[in-house]
């Protein structure tokens, strides 16, 4: 019963914004998006911003500072940019940050399940935070964007860490491609 | 002792719920009792079905994940998602349907 109350003071508030001629009406994605959002309970070592305002969220960013494993140390900056299809359609999601990782290639194009094939529209950002926080305590050599990373991660463990850290914390050529300190900057 | 009552007037007041449990569509996280984005009007405009897994949705919301799909599956558990009977009167089956 309370929820049909609610329900109606929404449409009541719609009205009088329409009549008002101020808001343009959201999309069901942002609408969705907007609870996203709302329920979004971030670890400390993750943060957010709105780029374009707090009224523009569909496309937004995301700082990870992963506070364990190889990338320890470092900041990445992901691009989210959420098509108007969502949930049934999934962000897209960029690392803008250079970053030398198996699943993650030099453009920023980020190789996890859940951005692609596995995606539902029951997961949510947060969901994405959750995979893309996964994705660098533990990067998968089995299913590689950066070949050449991979490679290197599964022939020499020990020499894939020395590197992966170097880059990250000071930054460094690995293969002939400069890979600078991962500040949380577009370095992509 | 007796009296006799006269009524004058009176006032129904009913509620109604989808009795969905968990009161949230997964898909578009709006109440079961209330609309998803393309349903104007709670209830039998904006109507919740059940998969025989037993996850429940906004008909609308559902419909137009499996028309996304080549494979029709739950977006909660992927099994296989095939829309269940209703049950009406807490009995067993009965021919009628919710979303079928």
């Amino acid at each position: 019963m309370i929820r049909l109350f609610s329900v109606r003071e929404k449409q009541k508030k719609d009205a009088a914004a329409a009549a008002n001629g101020k808001t343009v009406k959201q999309s069901a994605g942002e609408l969705r998006l907007q609870k996203d959002i709302s329920e979004l309970d971030l670890p400390k070592n993750v943060s957010i911003r709105f780029p374009n305002g707090n009224d523009k969220i569909m496309n937004f960013e995301i700082t990870l500072k992963p506070d364990e494993g190889l990338y320890k140390g470092g900041a990445f900056l992901f691009t989210f940019a959420v098509p108007t299809g969502y949930p049934h359609d999934p962000p897209k999601v960029k690392c803008v940050t250079k970053v030398y990782h198996p699943n993650i290639d030099l453009e920023g194009n980020i190789c996890l399940n859940i951005l692609r094939e596995d995606w539902k529209p029951v997961l949510s950002i947060s969901a994405i935070v959750y995979g893309l926080t996964y994705l660098f305590l533990s990067p998968n050599a089995d299913d590689p964007l950066n070949k050449e990373a991979a490679a290197m991660m599964q022939q020499s463990p020990a020499q894939f860490e020395r590197v992966v850290s170097q880059s990250v914390a000071r930054g460094c050529s690995i293969g002939g491609e400069f890979f600078p300190a991962a500040r949380g900057d577009r370095s992509g | 002792m007796t009296f006799e009552v006269r009524i004058k007037k009176w006032h129904a007041v009913a509620s109604w719920t989808w009795n969905a449990g968990d009161d949230v569509c997964g898909i578009c996280r709006m109440p079961f009792d209330g609309c998803p984005p393309d349903g104007k009007y709670p209830g039998d405009d904006s109507p919740v079905v059940w998969g025989i897994c037993t996850h429940a949705f906004h008909l609308q919301c559902i419909n137009r994940w499996l028309q996304s799909q080549t494979e029709q599956k739950c977006p909660f558990c992927r099994r296989q998602w095939e829309f269940k009977q209703a049950v009406v009167g807490g009995e067993d089956e009965s021919e009628d349907g919710a979303g079928t």
